[in-house]
């Protein structure tokens, strides 16, 4: 079996083993039969132009000359509609790449289309969306998370190898555990946000999603890298290599706190899995986070605040729904907004409004950014004593669609074990677990801030040695 | 700090954020503002007197030379505006009714 997908697909196409007008097809076709259901794409590029693309970046020889990849639809994509999932950017269309697109594009890759997610990646099942949730290719009664859910699903719907998604609290991490994929949310700054609708700034990343560990780093060193158009990017560029870590001696923390929030067939699962480590070698712990069911409150109160100021900027005037231009400004402005945004980022702005104003800014805002710094001096001390921490992604099993999109605390709740590395800006990994009653599960890994490639070295010893679960496509 | 959340707050939101809401949506997000706040309260169990915020996640930002770019075409950056006359953007009313 061939682990490296991406890598072969290249060669392969290159070598002419793969027809390249045949590659597109297949693919087109498995959209066309199952995207209706499924609901992973919000649009799909015309496919004689993909065709065209495919055929003329094979030629160049580049890393991922020919590969069909999917793009969360909050990545600025030139010429392509780019419509975060909302009514109010239902016609946008980008004038520009993002710095991630570009380097997609520098390499060769072929954007196949911009998948579906929570609106404004506002939520943890991909039901947010204007345009109709996205179903779990793995039980179509179910979401596949959220935000970046459509992503997800082309993956293990096997649309695609390769997406990229954004996590500003899970967004990632848990559609990869929903959908038995790989997703990695980087080191805040090592890829550049230029070109990603912000949602909450001080917490976002745009990061990679494959089905297994090797096409993860492949993709990630590919977008990581500093970039002078997006000033929280650092100087670092991940080295290339993927070294597949050596788990003897390697010092794991399970973190026990949130263990215990999470549903019974998860713990045992995820007990299982660091039971093998230990048995190869590896030095398990029990430990806490500390403040675990403070980081919940905390994050949602960073990211509305956050979220109120970022989307001001949609006021129907320069670009998106714009219905209404009677009255005065403030009156046009509301009547626009109102409509157009969803009510679940509606929720968030009201909120994010109400807490940075007069008088509520100290009481929750700073109070939030104090308990952020808590939690990452807990992590800090924590990672001088292991290597990495193991939880599981999500605290359930995928939810049925509809069972807590209307419960706003509910669905936050999902993403108790994920928000941590978005507080404290470190790099965490999702990849797939187990399953029970044939949904899947996810395992996260969290390391010290740039850990990533030990975090994606050491997820490619586990997919090999103890889960073997790789390059997973759902029967659908 | 016990905040009442009435109608009268929901309007002040709405002014805030300037987004008009349907009486319906005014209904239930009163009831989850409540409940979302609540969920908030439980920050006031810890005790942050000597806690230092952490805004960010970076001690600082990159800064590009400040030079010049190519910058987009005029045309091009306008593609999206719905209501524009010879290169401008129409907005709405800034004073008066």
């Amino acid at each position: 079996m061939v682990i490296k997908m991406i890598r072969k697909l290249v060669e392969d196409l290159k070598n002419g083993n793969i027809d390249p007008i045949e590659y597109v097809n297949k693919t087109y076709d498995r959209i066309e039969k199952y995207d209706k259901t499924i609901n992973a794409f919000i649009t799909v590029r015309d496919k004689n132009e993909v065709i065209k693309e495919v055929k003329d970046n094979i030629l160049k020889g580049s890393k991922l000359a020919g590969v069909l990849i999917a793009i969360k639809d909050n990545i600025s994509t030139k010429g392509i509609r780019t419509t975060c999932a909302s009514k109010m950017l239902e016609y946008y269309i980008p004038p520009y790449d993002a710095t991630v697109i570009e380097k997609l594009k520098r390499e060769g890759a072929v954007i196949l289309g911009k998948t579906n997610m929570d609106e404004f990646a506002m939520g943890s099942t991909t039901e947010t969306s204007y345009f109709g949730p996205t179903r779990n290719p793995w039980d179509l009664e179910r979401t596949p998370g959220g935000s970046s859910g459509g992503s997800g699903a082309a993956l293990a719907a096997g649309y695609v190898e390769l997406a990229l998604g954004s996590d500003t609290g899970g967004s990632i991490r848990a559609p990869a555990a929903y959908t038995a994929t790989f997703g990695l949310k980087p080191s805040y700054g090592t890829v550049s946000r230029f070109g990603l609708v912000a949602y909450a700034n001080s917490l976002e990343q745009i990061g990679p999603m494959a089905k297994n560990a090797e096409d993860l780093g492949f993709l990630y060193t590919i977008i990581a890298g500093p970039d002078e158009r997006d000033a929280t990017t650092i100087d670092f560029k991940p080295d290339e290599n993927i070294v597949e870590e050596k788990i003897e001696k390697i010092k794991i923390g399970i973190l026990n706190d949130i263990l215990e929030l999470s549903d019974k067939p998860i713990v045992l699962t995820i007990k299982d899995i660091t039971n093998k480590l230990a048995s190869e070698g590896a030095i398990i712990e029990d430990t806490r986070l500390g403040y675990a069911e403070y980081a919940l409150p905390a994050y949602y109160i960073i990211a509305m605040s956050e979220a109120s100021s970022n989307l001001a900027r949609y006021d129907g005037v320069r670009y998106g729904y714009s219905r209404y231009m009677e009255g005065n400004w403030r009156e046009a402005y509301s009547k626009n907004r109102g409509e157009g945004f969803g009510i679940e980022v509606k929720r968030r702005i009201l909120l994010g409004s109400f807490i940075l104003s007069a008088g509520y800014y100290e009481e929750f805002y700073i109070k939030a950014l104090k308990v952020r710094n808590l939690i990452k001096k807990s992590l800090d001390e924590l990672f001088k004593k292991y290597d990495i921490l193991i939880s599981p992604t999500m605290p359930i099993l995928p939810p049925k669609i509809g069972e807590v999109v209307n419960d706003p605390v509910k669905m936050y709740a999902m993403d108790l074990n994920t928000v941590i590395a978005n507080l404290a800006a470190i790099p965490a990994l999702s990849m797939p677990a187990g399953f029970y009653n044939n949904l899947p599960i996810g395992l996260q890994l969290m390391g010290k801030y740039l850990s990533d490639m030990k975090l994606i070295g050491i997820s490619s010893y586990i997919e090999k040695n103890i889960t073997k679960l790789y390059n997973l496509t759902a029967p659908i | 700090m016990k905040i009442e959340v009435n109608e009268n707050l929901i309007k002040h939101l709405e002014g805030l954020a300037l987004i008009q809401l349907s009486p319906e949506e005014e209904k239930i997000i009163k009831d989850d503002i409540k409940k979302i706040l609540d969920f908030f309260n439980k920050l006031n169990e810890l005790d942050l007197t000597n806690v230092e915020p952490l805004f960010h996640p970076l001690p600082q930002g990159r800064l590009r030379k400040d030079i010049p770019k190519e910058p987009l075409d005029r045309e091009e950056a306008l593609k999206n505006v719905k209501r524009k006359e010879n290169g401008y953007i129409i907005g709405p009313k800034t004073y008066g009714d």
